[in-house]
């Protein structure tokens, strides 16, 4: 006589609720729900806000008749001059300020990193900068940079009387981009260095007994296992200087909504002051996702290109195979 | 048939009767209630005085109300019935309504409390869009035409007509920015607001020190310099070391350049606006072209701070640390131009002219204005009427940082120093030109045009563009935002 073997019983409700997988996904729940709702309220919220402001002619005060207009702020976007200027300002900054900012940091970084007195001291010096509010940095500089009453100017008029270079004004952008580099120095040193100090002893005592020279040592040893960290911070500081608003700002000439000058008239600033001179809200939250939109691109781009350039344990592994 | 009472339902009734006779005898007898305060005691006269008809040979005797004491002492007064009550949301600037201000009023007037913002223009747009305006705003007279467009404004003159401490006809004549029949008719009608003080703003400052290094006199004090004039008097003045300035030969307040324009075209009876301020026209008005072109030359001759050679800070503080010569802000800046070193040194000058005919008007008039969707107007007007009345105006009045918005309270501004009292005859003599009213535009933001200007000004010094351009430039951008603000509002 053969046995029917009856169909699997699915648990009862209770018993799934009260089963140990799902007592570990409402945990799991619960233990992120402070971080989920402040993001979906403080970042997903206003973007969707912001998405759905960029269709509108809303200037901060018309809400009770405001308009759709659909994609006419994207398109106007590529048709406006200074949106095309800025954006051009912006890449030229962004060229100019993440190599020298990289490569001193670097260089910093590779000092700091040798066992000499006083490290401790210089490691708090030269982050020092980096915690200086902002404000009170910019101040310094514009009396530095002057072009009538600058240290700077007057230095150089010792060697050549009555010298007025306009460091902030027509040459705005070096005067940007030295107050970027010295300000964001440590920043850099500091994240430098906490990779330098990962790479193992092991690896240089080797190199060194195989009769590699200090120079050889870097080339192939320091740089190929620092290249994570470079790719962090070239990703992080290409993100940054794309969206660079506050130094321009603050060093543009005092006055009441005084325009900065064209040589640092970054792709921020113009959205700025679209947003809060003109009061095209519409307008500048278009220009803010077509923005977004270009730094996913670099980004992707330089991702792109990790491969190529990055050293990571699992790719040599794979080719070890 | 009827019932007869029961002897129950007799005592019952009696019984009621009775605790009600009681109980109202025993009501406690309304006493009137009795409340020590400090009581501010304004004391004014109305005298007699003999004026000359602005433009006319004609001499006529006017009666004119000035305050002659101010005090404030504790006094017993009668409690004041039910009062006005209500949180009044006031978004200033805390320097200009301090917290003791505010405790004082609040302790003055139990019931209305005031809910301080400071002025931010994101908050405040966050709080128009939540429907949630402030009650009484901070504002200044280009944003009333645009307020007014767009029906954000409380209509206060039926308070002005029974307030027993601002009276329409004490206004000065600043406060008639704050007056319009519509947006574009600003200057009579229905009053939306005051200023707090005012100057006539086309003022000069000269600092005499650097005339004397030029070789040159003082201007006389009661006679207008042609803007002619002062375009010459500024290459005279400037000092030069190499490419380096040393001297500013003049200074203006270039964020507000197209007021200075506005100004200027209406002593030719010329508009910067036509077709009711629907578009800017510059290059089709050849007044309008003559006064750009004057400010450009300023700037292309380095004689003022321009986008190429900017001030390290702003031209006041050039002008007090004795690097700028003569200087174009209004009274106001009589407070702080003299420092330690400009002490003594410092002269108020007429208003300059461009074709002869004297205008001095305020092209500012800081003031506030009551929200339209305010729903304690009664207990706002109450913060309006003490903060532009009361003490915080006799305050101010005091200060010497600007003409007291009442006419009544014009004698309060400072006159001890000699300097306090030269600045103080320039400025009565300036009062006679100072009645006329700019129009703002009403589809503009308040720095749109001195900023398009000053973005196309640095394009046309460094020679990108030519002059006739940059004017070309400035029309078109200006009139884009012209039809926006059109689209937005109407």
């Amino acid at each position: 006589m053969s046995t029917v073997q009856s169909p699997a019983r699915r648990p009862s409700i209770r018993r799934r609720l009260s089963s140990r997988s799902w007592r570990r996904t409402v945990a799991f729940y619960t233990f992120i729900a402070p971080w989920l709702i402040g993001f979906v309220l403080l970042t997903v919220l206003p973007l969707v806000l912001g998405f759905l402001t960029s269709l509108t002619n809303y200037d901060g005060l018309n809400l009770a008749n405001i308009k759709f207009v659909g994609l006419r702020n994207y398109t106007r976007a590529f048709a406006d001059i200074d949106t095309r200027f800025s954006l051009g300002r912006t890449l030229t900054w962004s060229a100019l300020n993440m190599p020298i900012w990289m490569i001193l940091a670097f260089i910093l970084a590779l000092l700091l990193n040798r066992d000499v007195k006083g490290q401790g001291v210089f490691r708090t010096l030269y982050y020092l900068p980096s915690v200086i509010p902002v404000v009170a940095t910019v101040w310094v500089w514009k009396i530095f940079l002057d072009r009538n009453y600058g240290l700077l100017n007057a230095i150089i008029s010792l060697f050549r009387p009555g010298t007025a270079i306009p460091w902030l004004s027509t040459h705005a952008l070096l005067g940007l981009t030295a107050i970027a580099v010295w300000s964001g120095l440590g920043w850099g040193m500091v994240v430098f260095l906490a990779g330098l100090q990962g790479i193992p002893d092991e690896l240089v005592q080797a190199a060194r007994i195989d009769g590699a020279n200090s120079w050889q040592v870097f080339r192939h040893v320091t740089i190929p296992l620092m290249t994570p960290v470079i790719f962090f911070v070239l990703v992080n500081g290409l993100i940054s200087s794309f969206q660079q608003l506050v130094l321009p700002l603050l060093l543009a000439p005092t006055g009441m909504n005084v325009p900065p000058p064209r040589s640092s008239y970054l792709y921020m600033i113009h959205t700025y002051r679209q947003i809060f001179v003109y009061q095209r809200f519409g307008y500048g939250t278009a220009l803010l996702w077509l923005l977004f939109i270009v730094i996913m691109i670099v980004t992707l781009l330089v991702f792109r290109t990790e491969r190529y350039w990055v050293y990571s344990e699992a790719a040599v592994g794979e080719e070890g195979r | 048939m009827t019932r007869r009472m029961t002897r129950r339902e007799l005592l019952r009734v009696g019984g009621l009767g009775s605790m009600v006779a009681f109980l109202a005898a025993c009501q406690p007898k309304v006493v009137e209630k009795v409340v020590e305060k400090e009581v501010t005691k304004i004391v004014k006269e109305v005298v007699k005085e003999t004026i000359i008809v602005e433009g006319t040979p004609q001499v006529v005797e006017k009666e004119v109300t000035r305050i002659i004491e101010v005090t404030k002492a504790p006094e017993a007064i009668a409690a004041p019935p039910a009062a006005v009550e209500g949180n009044v949301v006031v978004m200033h600037f805390r320097h200009e309504l301090t917290e003791d201000e505010e405790n004082q009023f609040e302790a003055d007037n139990p019931g209305i409390t005031i809910e301080f913002v400071a002025a931010d223009l994101t908050r405040f747009f966050a709080m128009c869009a939540a429907g949630t305006p402030p009650d009484l705003l901070r504002c200044q007279a280009p944003s009333i035409p645009q307020f007014l467009a767009r029906k954000m404004l409380y209509d206060l003159t039926p308070y002005f007509e029974i307030s027993d401490v601002l009276s329409l006809d004490d206004l000065a004549p600043a406060n008639s920015y704050y007056r319009g029949y519509s947006p574009v008719a600003i200057g009579d009608g229905p009053i939306y607001g005051m200023c707090k003080d005012w100057s006539p703003d086309f003022t000069l400052f000269a600092y005499k020190p650097a005339f004397e290094e030029a070789g040159l006199d003082v201007p006389d004090d009661t006679t207008p310099l042609t803007y002619q004039e002062v375009f010459e008097l500024a290459r005279q003045l400037a000092v030069f070391e190499g490419e380096r300035v040393v001297m500013w030969g003049y200074g203006y307040g270039d964020w507000w350049v197209d007021r200075i324009w506005m100004n200027v075209l209406g002593e030719l009876d010329q508009s910067l606006y036509a077709d009711s301020f629907t578009r800017i026209d510059l290059t089709g008005n050849e007044h309008a072209q003559a006064v750009t072109k004057y400010y450009f030359d300023l700037a292309s001759e380095n004689l003022v701070a321009n986008p190429l050679n900017p001030s390290p800070s702003w031209n006041g503080e050039d002008f007090t640390k004795g690097t700028l010569a003569l200087l174009q802000f209004g009274y106001w800046y009589s407070a702080s131009a003299e420092s330690d070193i400009t002490a003594g040194q410092v002269v108020m000058l007429p208003a300059p002219t461009w074709a002869g005919v004297r205008r001095d008007p305020t092209m500012t008039a800081t003031g506030m204005v009551m929200a339209a969707a305010s729903k304690v107007p009664d207990a706002t007007w109450k913060v309006f009427e003490w903060y532009n009345g009361l003490e915080p105006a006799i305050a101010r009045a005091g200060g010497g940082w600007g003409v007291p918005a009442l006419k009544s309270m014009y004698d309060l501004m400072p006159s001890e120093t000699e300097y306090q009292q030269q600045v103080q005859r320039v400025l009565q003599e300036e009062f006679k030109y100072a009645k006329v009213t700019l129009q703002f535009n009403p589809f503009l933001g308040e720095t749109t045009t001195a900023d398009v200007w000053a973005k196309n000004l640095e394009l046309g010094l460094r020679g990108d563009i030519t002059f006739d351009e940059l004017l070309a430039n400035v029309e078109t951008e200006v009139n884009t935002a012209i039809l926006e603000g059109v689209d937005r509002i109407a």
